[in-house]
């Protein structure tokens, strides 16, 4: 009698505690509940706990049938017995597998603690979305009906999806516990796995020569890559930007430097600088039709007088009298040496602070033109080659450059200005050896978000004409192909992605040494 | 040598001066701190010698390293900067230069070759009681006291006769700054600069100062004198308020511990008997003694409660004292040191830890009274002569 009874206490403790341990382990997820747990590690706990979870898959595979898990309505014992033990032996294995790889990054636990662990969350949380799973199926899964998030079956495939999601999570959490490793090698512990099932997978994919997505695609680049396509599209796509982009950063970091330098006029209003500007606008709207054919015909008849009369100027002025006539009487120049004038009195008397608020809004204004409409407007001008692209693409670059520049510069702490002028810089050292190289940081930033930007804006510069990898983009959209303009995305994403990788080297190389510690200094 | 001859600034856009009509010199080799309230232009003033402001009239002279006497507005600014050091209080240290950069700044825009540069780069380090690996770290991996030392370095790299320092050690902890003011002190001894230093504490000016140069709301000059008769000799009620009640109590940071102290104090030899120095101490009745070697090296103290009814020799009953003051601190600090380590005499040291004298609580007690009534005094005379 006693030992029954103690054996059934025992049972009851058993079933008590493995229960207690799951909701545990998915009420807090922490590192310290899963710490907690370790201690009650038992591999007979572990293995009650995956066997439970077999048996509901052998339940669901028996009602619903999947094709995966088919079941022989004549043998259900043998067959639930036989799931139970393949995820009894599929939990081992990958458990196993996990250790293994903690183990190589310093993991401590031993291997029925990580089990114990794992199967807390894997049991309870497996059981939930097989659950899931019957309901889905039951309502008819589909790839569509998924990624309808308003339809039934989209809903409980969000709540299997932020199962999975928060189970991740607290795998990591048990993994960590078990091992006393950092999260990033449980990252790698996770993750190196999935690598390679990821590799193998796609390497079957291959082997098998099944017709999916990413067996099409790579067949279709690498055929490009064979007819030499795709280098020249890659090739063509790189040198606009970076033909762009040099011009686009030595243009953006002079003028944010230029908006930081201290105004010598700050009274003078922009008012009084933009009025040769406003003088010849009037002068030109009014020759050119603008304001009524009346007003239009006296100005050319005044401007044809001027003209007629500087010609008949004789001796040293004739000229320069001359190439005055002959600029006057063409009010397209006359706009265009107006806004030189307001350019260079801007210059002279509102550089630097006044005009920064004035350059970035204008920046700002631009990089809201779409890209396809601003390629269109220029043609007129600069046709349709890449000096059109290239154009669009510098104007695009700079608001990120230009903005960075500045934040950059201002950015440097007054007293290390005032440091190095009390000691005798000139303000052309202050820029070259303190402002500039501390604001290098976030300057590359900003030359960094506007490559990554341009390698995307590049692609629809194939709408003007030019060879880069938005042609395929381009080309498969009017030739309804979609192999053709998902290789296209792919191939530039993927270049984005290279390049922000590359740009991201270059500016821990370009970055002085004491500035990458402790950003406060000084 | 700085010299101010009737010097103005007029900031554009305000009706009053921020300075006005200041005159004033700094001997050659002399620290002159100029101290006031907020608004006084101290740092305007400051500034005006390095011509980071520019006067709107009169003229300010110095004296260059060759010795001549050099009118600042004639001179180009960038090379004028470069001649004077200059230390702020944010200290300004360029966070992406090493520290040997960092100090070889100016010697670097003078055309130094680099060889030159890093050795005196590392004189000035050691100079500051810094180990020489600092020279290649960046400012972010010094303490605050190091970077402002560093920043003290940087202004002297090209041993400039004058310095320019605004509140140098305005943003340190107070036992830190102690110690840095100390520090400059003792490294003022031996490079005899002159310096105009900007602050806004009275007792730092006092402490650092040997003349004061006291100005008022609007950069009037209220008193320029020697730190001892701005405290025993105020100008007018301004200054006297300035300085505060307690003029007699900052009387002690002019007074060294030297002046005081006990010279020939009763000590203890390490090697003497027990027996020995009972007698000794019934004989002085005293309670308790500090012991020395023979090298007049302070051992520590003993008590005479635990001599009693012992034998053997001094050496095995002494306790280590707390503290001891070094020979030159002045009396605040002093006392200060005593309060802290609550003892009523400590032993007054030189470097090498030799005792020098015994200073007690009395002796400082006496310095204050006699102070006072000199103050006392002066001012009976100050009133007799308004009545007169």
């Amino acid at each position: 009698m006693t030992t029954d009874v103690t054996q059934m206490g025992r049972r009851n403790g058993l079933w008590r505690e493995m229960l207690d341990g799951w909701v545990k382990a998915l009420t807090e997820p922490s590192l310290d509940a899963f710490r907690a747990q370790k201690g009650r590690a038992d591999p007979l706990k572990t293995v009650i706990g995956v066997g439970l979870l077999g048996l509901v898959i052998g339940l669901w595979a028996v009602v619903a049938g999947p094709a995966s898990l088919a079941t022989r309505p004549d043998a259900i014992w043998v067959d639930l017995l036989r799931i139970i033990f393949f995820t009894e032996a599929d939990f081992f294995i990958i458990s196993l597998i996990l250790f293994f790889i903690a183990q190589g990054f310093g993991g401590e636990g031993s291997l029925i603690q990580q089990s114990y662990l794992l199967s807390l969350v894997v049991a309870p949380l497996g059981m939930v979305v097989t659950a899931f799973l019957f309901v889905g199926d039951k309502l008819g899964l589909t790839l569509a009906a998924i990624l309808n998030p308003l339809s039934p079956i989209g809903i409980v495939s969000i709540f299997i999806i932020l199962f999975s999601l928060y189970g991740l999570l607290l795998l990591f959490f048990a993994l960590q516990a078990a091992h006393e490793i950092q999260s990033s090698a449980v990252f790698y512990t996770v993750g190196a796995p999935v690598v390679v099932w990821g590799i193998l997978r796609v390497a079957s994919m291959f082997v098998a020569q099944e017709e999916n997505l990413i067996t099409t695609e790579w067949g279709f680049i690498a055929g490009q890559w064979e007819k030499g396509t795709l280098q020249e599209l890659l090739l063509g796509h790189l040198w606009l930007v970076a033909f762009s982009v040099v011009i686009a950063v030595v243009l953006g970091v002079v003028m944010g430097v230029f908006i930081t330098w201290p105004s010598r006029h700050p009274r003078l209003s922009h008012v009084v600088v933009l009025i040769p500007l406003a003088l010849f606008l009037l002068l030109w709207a009014a020759s050119s039709g603008l304001m009524g054919e009346a007003m239009g015909d006296s100005v050319m008849t005044t401007v044809k007088g001027w003209d007629r009369s500087l010609m008949r100027v004789e001796g040293f002025f004739a000229a320069p009298c001359d190439i005055v006539g002959a600029v006057v009487s063409k009010p397209v120049a006359v706009g265009m040496i107006g806004a030189a004038f307001t350019i260079i009195l801007y210059a002279l008397f509102l550089t630097g602070e006044a005009a920064s608020d004035l350059t970035l809004y204008i920046l700002g204004i631009i990089l809201t033109i779409p890209s396809v409409a601003l390629f269109g407007a220029m043609i007129g001008t600069l046709g349709t080659g890449p000096f059109n692209a290239a154009f669009a693409l510098i104007l695009y670059s700079q608001l990120p450059i230009v903005r960075n520049t500045y934040t950059g510069i201002k950015a440097v702490a007054p007293e290390v200005t005032e440091a190095g002028r009390g000691m005798g810089m000139t303000e052309w050292q202050l820029l070259l050896k303190v402002k500039l190289p501390m604001a290098v940081p976030v300057i590359m930033t900003g030359v960094r978000v506007a490559i990554v930007m341009l390698v995307g804006i590049t692609s629809i510069a194939a709408y003007i004409g030019n060879d880069t990898l938005g042609k395929y983009i381009f080309d498969g959209m009017n030739r309804a192909q979609p192999k053709r303009y998902i290789a296209g995305a792919i191939l530039v994403a993927t270049l984005a992605l290279a390049v922000d990788y590359f740009l991201g080297w270059l500016q821990n190389v370009l970055t002085p040494e004491g500035l990458k510690g402790r950003r406060e200094a000084a | 040598m700085i010299k101010f001859e009737n010097v103005t600034k007029m900031y554009p856009g305000t009706s009053s001066p921020a300075v006005d009509n200041l005159s004033f010199t700094v001997p050659t080799g002399e620290i002159c701190t100029i101290v006031g309230p907020s608004g006084c232009g101290k740092t305007t003033t400051m500034k005006m010698v390095n011509r980071l402001i520019e006067p709107t009239g009169g003229d300010i002279y110095v004296l260059d390293e060759r010795g001549e006497t050099r009118n600042v507005l004639e001179m180009d600014p960038i090379l004028l900067r470069r001649s004077i050091g200059y230390i702020i209080q944010q200290i300004g240290l360029f966070p992406h230069r090493t520290i040997l950069e960092n100090i070889g700044t100016v010697p670097q825009m003078m055309g130094w070759d680099e060889a030159r540069i890093r050795s005196r780069a590392g004189e000035l380090v050691e100079m500051m009681n810094m180990p020489l690996e600092f020279l290649d770290r960046y400012p972010h991996e010094l303490s605050g006291g190091q970077r402002q030392r560093i920043g003290v370095a940087r202004g002297m790299a090209v041993d400039p006769p004058v310095m320019l320092m605004d509140e140098p050690f305005g943003a340190i902890d107070p036992i830190n700054r102690n110690t840095l003011q100390n520090e400059f002190l003792r490294l003022q001894q031996e490079i005899k600069k002159t310096v105009l230093f900007v602050t806004h504490d009275i007792d730092e000016a006092i402490k650092m100062g040997d003349k004061i140069c006291i100005l008022n709301v609007g950069g009037l000059l209220e008193q320029f004198d020697s730190p001892a008769n701005i405290l025993a000799h105020p100008a007018n009620k301004f200054v006297e308020d300035f300085v505060g009640a307690d003029r007699a109590l900052k009387r002690l940071n002019l007074v060294r511990v030297d002046e005081v102290m006990d010279a020939h104090p009763a000590l203890l030899q390490a090697t003497q008997s027990v027996e020995q120095a009972v007698g000794f101490m019934h004989e002085q009745g005293r309670k308790f003694l500090y012991v020395i070697d023979a090298d007049r090296t302070l051992k520590g103290y003993v008590r005479l409660r635990d001599l009693k009814g012992k034998t053997g020799w001094v050496d095995e009953f002494v306790e280590p004292a707390a503290t001891a003051i070094r020979v030159g601190t002045n009396l605040k600090d002093a006392l200060s040191e005593m309060l802290v380590v609550d003892y009523a005499n400590v032993c007054v040291v030189d470097a090498q830890n030799r005792v020098r004298g015994l200073v007690n609580t009395e002796m400082i007690h006496e310095a204050v009274v006699e102070s006072s009534a000199a103050i006392g005094e002066v001012g009976k005379e100050q009133a007799n002569e308004r009545e007169g």
